[in-house]
């Protein structure tokens, strides 16, 4: 099959949904070794493993060619990353880490389900595969909170780190660059933004209900700026690369 | 927390096999978490994980109170070289 060339809002948008997989998929990778029990810290590696390569197929629908990949990553400069503020900041404890992951993968199935009548098949294949795979992320970051909510500490910390996390992730569904584009063509069928209430329906019926404050956000043009922990999160991640950039891998 | 062993059985006639052991407080994130440790290269298609409560253990000596009984060994080698000289005498008369 000969791939249609993308236009470039297709690709700006497109490119939203693989930087947001792609930083997500880092940071859960970087608690390999560091979670607090081996079982975990291998669980939530993998899951970051599947985040990734979620990203590098649509990295690779984005490029029209899955080898030019690498140097796309590595050689992209700031302000032409289009994640959000959600997936570059860095949190530091567990609590953070797991919250994020939970409130991260509710609304990650929200946004590849837009694409199960994509007019572009590719996409279609693509989220079909990823919502496969994200049934049991939702399922191991919701038994692990359950868990964790019936113990009194347990309680008090994630409530705290989600009360921090709700306002990054409604950024997370503010209108995307190249949305209108998408929705007309047919690539996605509807805005990401409507999904938001499924969203937060899904918080409170497992949080209980929080102070509607939280769930408004004053920035929307939040996806051209970047996080102050971005230049770190990018360092981590180029940091073998730039032993030898002209390495063959 | 509890100590669940895990079994993974690749598609086809494979048997389950046993894969490792997995640290969980729950049956579900017993089976959330002994997916990703144990089979998130594809490993298997199916798994059992089950708390090691509830595996019935023989005491010591229970199976091999003597290793030593080479009266169960038959491998058949001695039915098999009568029979082949049976088979060699019929055809030489």
């Amino acid at each position: 099959m000969i791939k249609s060339v993308l236009p470039s809002e297709i690709k700006e948008y497109l490119l939203a949904f693989a930087d947001d997989e792609h930083l997500m998929g880092q940071q859960h990778t970087e608690w390999i070794g560091i979670a607090p029990f081996l079982e975990e810290d291998m669980a939530f590696a993998s899951i970051g493993q599947d985040e990734l390569g979620h990203a590098s197929m649509l990295y690779a629908l984005i490029l029209e060619d899955s080898s030019e990949i690498d140097a796309f990553i590595f050689n992209r400069k700031p302000e032409e990353w289009r994640s959000c503020q959600l997936v570059e900041s860095n949190h530091r404890n567990w609590e953070e880490a797991l919250i994020r992951h939970w409130c991260y993968d509710m609304a990650e199935d929200l946004r590849w389900e837009l694409f199960r009548e994509s007019s572009l098949p590719e996409l279609v294949l693509i989220s079909e595969r990823a919502l496969k795979e994200e049934k049991y992320h939702r399922q191991h970051a919701d038994a692990l909170v359950e868990n964790l909510l019936t113990v009194p500490a347990s309680q008090s910390r994630l409530t705290k780190a989600l009360e921090e996390i709700v306002p990054e992730v409604v950024e997370l569904f503010s209108s995307i660059p190249g949305e209108t584009e998408a929705i007309s063509s047919g690539l996605v069928s509807g805005k990401y933004c409507d999904v938001f209430s499924t969203w937060r329906s899904r918080v409170e019926n497992r949080f209980g209900t929080l102070d509607s404050k939280l769930f408004t956000t004053s920035d929307h043009q939040s996806r051209t700026k970047r996080h102050s922990d971005f230049g770190p999160l990018y360092g981590r991640i180029r940091e073998v690369f730039l032993l030898d950039p002209k390495a063959v891998w | 927390m509890r100590i669940y062993e895990v079994f993974l059985k690749a598609d086809g006639k494979e048997e389950f096999r046993h894969a490792g052991s997995i640290e969980a407080p729950t049956d579900e994130l017993a089976l959330v978490l002994a997916r990703e440790n144990y089979a998130r290269r594809a490993e298997g298609t199916h798994m059992w994980v089950v708390d090691r409560e509830n595996i019935c253990v023989s005491e010591d000596g229970f199976i091999d109170a003597n290793l030593n009984k080479p009266h169960r060994h038959n491998d058949g080698e001695r039915v098999a070289k009568w029979r082949k000289s049976q088979r060699n005498k019929k055809s030489d008369d």
